[in-house]
C-alpha cells in the first residue's frame, strides 16, 4: 500500500475498531500524520459512530408494557391450555 | 435460575419463566426496532409482533444461540418485513465515496475536505440529534440494520454476519460503506451549517 490517500479508505474502519495488523497500522498513522485530509477524514469517521451513540436509550413505554403482559399472556394461555 | 433452565421451564409452559427470559431483552428489542424504522408506533408493533413470534417458536428454541440472540433475529426479521415495501436502493462502492480524496491524489491537496471540529460547539443539541435521525434515516435499509447492529448493539462483526445471514466479508463492507456514507451526509450537513461562519 504505497501512500494515496484513496489506497486506505478500505482499511479506515478495520483501523477505528482496532482490528489491523501492526504494521498496517503503523503505516496508517504515519500517513494521517502528514496528511491532513486522512487526518479530517479519521477524526470524522470516528465522531460519526460516537455522534450516532449519543442518543439515549428509551426505555420501553409503560402503556405498551401493560398492553403487552395481557397480549402474551392469552397467547399463551392458547398454546399452553391449563387442563 | 439460568437461561437455559428458564427455557426448559417455559418450554413446558411455565409463563412466568418466559417472562423472565423476555424481560432483559424487550428494551433492546424495542430500541432496535425504534432505530430501524424511526417510528414509535411501528417500534412498538415489532415488539408485541417479536414476543408473538417467540411464544409460536418457543419449542424451536434448541439454544445454539443465546435467547437473546434468537429473539434478535425475530425482531430483525419482523422489521424486515415492516420495511421491505420501503426503499431498496443499494450504496455505491466504497471507491466511489469521497470523490474529494480520489481528485487528492491527482491534484495534490488542491481539495480540503471540510474540518468538523467539534459539532456539539457549534450546534444546539437538539438540531444536533435531528441531523444525526436523519442522517441514519436516509441509510438503505440493509446498511442501516448493519450499522445499528454493530455500533448501537455492540455486536462483533461475527455476529452481526450471523444475524444478516450473510458473510463476515460482506457483513463489514456493508458496515464500512454505511459509516462512511452516514459520514459524508454529516459532512455536507454540517459544513452548510456552520462551515461558512467559520473562515
Ligand atoms: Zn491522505
Amino acid at each position: 500500500m504505497a501512500g494515496q490517500c484513496s489506497d486506505y479508505i478500505n482499511n479506515l474502519n478495520d483501523y477505528l475498531d482496532g482490528e489491523i495488523s501492526p504494521e498496517l497500522c503503523k503505516e496508517l498513522e504515519k500517513h494521517i500524520g502528514q496528511c491532513n485530509n486522512c487526518r479530517i477524514m479519521v477524526d470524522s469517521l470516528k465522531q460519526t459512530v460516537s455522534l450516532c451513540r449519543e442518543g439515549k436509550k428509551e426505555n420501553l413505554p409503560k402503556a405498551l408494557e401493560n398492553k403487552l403482559t395481557n397480549i402474551l399472556k392469552e397467547k399463551w394461555n392458547k398454546k399452553f391450555p391449563k387442563q | 435460575m439460568d437461561e437455559k433452565q428458564l427455557v426448559a421451564k417455559a418450554q413446558k409452559g411455565d409463563f412466568d419463566a418466559f417472562l423472565l427470559l423476555v424481560n432483559d431483552h424487550k428494551s433492546k428489542v424495542y430500541n432496535l426496532a425504534l432505530k430501524m424504522t424511526g417510528s414509535v408506533q411501528d417500534a412498538e408493533d415489532i415488539v408485541q409482533d417479536t414476543l408473538v413470534k417467540a411464544i409460536d417458536k418457543i419449542d424451536q428454541f434448541r439454544g445454539e444461540s443465546a435467547f437473546g440472540t434468537w429473539l434478535y433475529s425475530i425482531a430483525l426479521n419482523q422489521t424486515r418485513a415492516l420495511l421491505a415495501n420501503y426503499k431498496k436502493a443499494d450504496l455505491k462502492p466504497i471507491e466511489e465515496y469521497l470523490p474529494s480524496i480520489n481528485s487528492i491524489d491527482t491534484e495534490h491537496n488542491s481539495i480540503r475536505l471540510f474540518d468538523w471540529r467539534d459539532p456539539h460547539k457549534l450546534l444546539e443539541q437538539n438540531e444536533l440529534k435531528d441531523i444525526i435521525d436523519d442522517a441514519i434515516e436516509a441509510l438503505p435499509l440493509i446498511y442501516k440494520e448493519a450499522f445499528i447492529l454493530r455500533y448501537y448493539e455492540e455486536l462483533s462483526i461475527k455476529k452481526v454476519a450471523d444475524l444478516i445471514g450473510e458473510s463476515v466479508a460482506s457483513a463489514k463492507s456493508r458496515v464500512l460503506r454505511a459509516r462512511v456514507a452516514l459520514r459524508d451526509h454529516l459532512s455536507k450537513v454540517f459544513e452548510d451549517n456552520y462551515g461558512r461562519t467559520m473562515q
